[in-house]
């Protein structure tokens, strides 16, 4: 049988990625396609009618103040989101892969929070906000103490520190295979060389495992980039719009404002935001892995 | 030869799966259909009003055991506009929903079939007509303004209270000193929703103009200076008294409904901006039989503090897609009239989910306190109508600018300022009717 031809490969490529490309083809490629004509409508979501209005849409969508300033809001999220979250993974990777006692039960301990659904997640913290924090606060200085989520600082950071919460502990297991899958016998042989410990870690541990930095970096910003379920429960956009993401945007847009086709414009441009940060961030550590 | 033969087989299998997967997919979507076409007897009731959803599951049950036809209830706590956006989409439309009045003006010249012809449009004047034809069957009469705690205010001042006697600002601020100085050191509550905020206070503003839509017109057009309105500056006096007395003063924006119905109920509190639907939350508590609505008091002699702003809630319509046959639409009709005209059905709407019928040929008394005012100032004719075209992102655009007033971040001149630009925006067009 020749194995160059183009029948052979097509039916190579069709019998192992087949199934999975159609499924991809029919739940990502054809609604997005379909989502694209619908930002040249001006449909409101229900209407049999779909009015074809050119580029109108993007027109209203860059003009759309609040639209541009949740997509701020959500970079200056994202900045802070990524940058501890994965700090505090790598940290607790580290600690977890040391050779404390009981490691393996502070792993799944650290991974638990990850395991609760973002909505369920949002109100648990609503609650320890708005009524634990606030009778701590009103214990100890005894007078009364707002919630920090009624305060716009308050609510931004809120939202960081319930998203690090969740996703530390899923990140820390990528890092964590990332640890094992660096040789002892490397590290051994640095420390004989005259390495201290952290110059171990430094330059032959982390350069190794560069990879893990780029898979959890990249699936840190994705995701808080489209945040939407812990922002819905935890702050739901308040107090006055100052924690609205840019997905809640989006979806209010299009679903409660009833103005479908600029929000279908909005969230084409937040994905264009979002692939091109997420594909930069891939392209840029890439060229710096080694191959072990 | 036998590899090849393995292959082949492999192949086939992998073929046949995802063959199968397929069908098992478009199957779905086929059954689905079959089941919404071909299911001609018993109807589809989509319920958005969260707090009769039991009652209706009970109802629907005893319906089909009475009169053989199946009623199927379903809920759904997205925003209704949503939840009909994604049924309409999916092709798959209830035979009978209920929404909101907004809705109703969004959906029905294309959804909806006309039902002038009804017996029961004669016997109610909160119907939705679109041009020439009816279209919504209003569910019930929801009315705005302040709830009180007689009992509450009775163990300050040791007088029943008589709401009569607080129609103007000055009065009713007088009560609340007298209030405060007997102990109660924060007689009123303030909801922080933006809905609570944006479409019911703000929305009082425009609904007591002489014309909202022209008063409206003229504010989108900057030909209004809020800042020099008789009624906002009345109504925005009144909110100050709240906003001034609010239990929850230091952290306003962030008090929770369920705790400000709570302090309600119990009579921590005797003030509260809202309306007959606050009642559901009010009964999870332990509350006290002495409550009821009274108009927002405001120095005026206009009359609108002699009455409460509001009118028909929740509108049913009845689908007219092909995917509902007549037959399901005669048995939706009749679910209809047999809320309007048969004991049960009457029953089911004022006794069982607490509701103030919209329709005049019921006498039942109301059940709660708070229906009961509103059932009296319907009855009285002391209403003031709904405006129902405010646009979609009114509630929560202008509801945010709202909370930064209750949260002092913003004094009236910068609110007045706020909702001057939000209507700037807007091109209106009128709805005089």
């Amino acid at each position: 049988m020749e194995r160059n031809t183009m029948a052979y490969k097509s039916k190579q490529f069709l019998m192992f990625a087949g199934p999975a490309l159609i499924l991809f083809c029919m739940v990502i490629i054809i609604p997005f396609l379909y989502g694209l004509f619908l930002t040249f409508t001006s449909w409101d979501g229900v209407s049999a009618e779909k009015p074809f209005v050119g580029f109108a849409n993007y027109v209203s969508a860059f003009k759309d103040a609040y639209f541009w300033s949740a997509i701020g809001r959500t970079l200056i999220y994202s900045a802070f989101a990524v940058v501890f979250v994965n700090v505090v993974a790598f940290l607790l990777a580290y600690m977890v892969t040391s050779g404390v006692k009981g490691q393996n039960f502070f792993r799944a301990g650290f991974f638990i929070p990850n395991l609760i659904g973002g909505i369920v997640l949002g109100y648990v913290w609503k609650f320890v906000f708005n009524r634990a924090f606030v009778a701590i606060g009103e214990a100890i200085s005894g007078g009364t103490t707002p919630s920090l989520l009624s305060t716009t600082g308050g609510a931004m950071f809120c939202l960081i520190l319930v998203s690090v919460w969740q996703y530390a502990g899923y990140m820390m297991l990528i890092y964590v295979a990332g640890f094992m899958s660096v040789s002892d016998s490397l590290k051994e042989a640095a420390m004989i060389d005259g390495c201290t410990p952290s110059q171990a870690m430094r330059n032959v541990t982390i350069p190794l495992m560069r990879t893990s930095f780029t898979t959890c970096i990249f699936l840190s910003i994705t995701r808080c980039f489209v945040v939407y379920d812990v922002n819905l429960s935890l702050t739901k956009g308040e107090p006055f719009f100052s924690s609205v993401m840019a997905a809640m945007h989006v979806y209010n847009k299009a679903f409660t404002y009833k103005d479908y086709g600029t929000g279908q414009a909005e969230a084409l441009i937040l994905f264009i935001v979002c692939a091109i940060v997420g594909i930069t961030q891939v392209y840029v550590s890439k060229k710096g892995e080694v191959e072990a | 030869m036998k590899t090849k033969l393995k292959r082949i087989v492999a192949l086939m299998t992998v073929l046949a799966m995802s063959v199968l997967l397929l069908a098992g997919c478009g199957g779905g979507a086929e059954g689905e259909e079959a089941q919404s076409t071909g299911n001609t007897s018993g109807i589809t009731v989509f319920n958005s009003k969260m707090e009769i959803q039991e009652q209706l599951l009970d109802m629907a049950e005893k319906y089909e055991k009475k009169t053989g036809v199946h009623v199927e209830v379903y809920y759904s706590s997205d925003t209704v506009s949503a939840h009909m956006a994604t049924r309409y989409a999916a092709n798959n439309p209830y035979t009978l929903s209920m929404v909101d009045a907004k809705d109703i003006y969004a959906l029905a010249e294309e959804h909806a079939i006309p039902l002038e012809d009804e017996e029961w449009v004669k016997d109610t004047d909160y119907e939705i007509s679109i041009g020439d034809h009816v279209y919504g069957f209003p569910v019930c009469v929801e009315a705005r303004g302040i709830i009180y705690n007689a009992d509450a205010i009775k163990k300050v001042t040791g007088e029943d209270f008589d709401p009569e006697k607080y129609k103007t600002l000055t009065e009713w601020k007088g009560l609340i000193e007298e209030l405060k100085k007997g102990g109660m050191e924060a007689p009123t509550g303030v909801m922080k929703e933006d809905w609570s905020l944006g479409a019911h206070y703000l929305a009082q503003i425009y609904e007591e103009q002489e014309n909202p839509d022209s008063f409206l017109m003229d504010l989108s057009k900057n030909k209004v200076k809020l800042m020099k309105n008789e009624k906002f500056n009345s109504l925005m006096d009144t909110f100050d008294v709240l906003k001034d007395n609010n239990y929850a003063k230091a952290s306003a924006i962030s008090a929770e409904r369920e705790i400000s119905e709570k302090k309600l109920a119990e009579g921590e509190i005797a003030f509260m901006f809202g309306g007959n639907w606050d009642w559901s939350q009010i009964n999870q508590f332990d509350y006290t039989e002495n409550m009821g609505m009274m108009p927002v008091p405001q120095d005026t002699d206009d009359g609108s503090n002699d009455k409460l702003v509001g009118g028909g809630s929740k509108y049913f319509f009845i689908d007219n897609s092909a995917n509902t046959s007549d037959e399901q639409r005669q048995q939706a009709k009749d679910f209809l009239n047999w809320l309007v005209y048969e004991d049960d059905g009457q029953s089911f709407l004022v006794n069982d989910c607490a509701l103030v019928p919209a329709f005049s040929n019921i006498d039942l008394p109301i059940s709660d306190p708070l229906g009961a005012s509103v059932s009296k100032y319907t009855n009285e004719g002391k209403l003031v109508p709904n405006y129902n075209y405010l646009p979609d992102d009114h509630f929560a655009i202008l509801g945010a600018m709202f909370q930064k007033y209750l949260a002092g971040i913003s004094d009236r001149k910068g609110f007045a300022k706020d909702v001057e630009t939000y209507w700037h925006t807007k091109t209106l067009t009128s709805h005089s009717e």
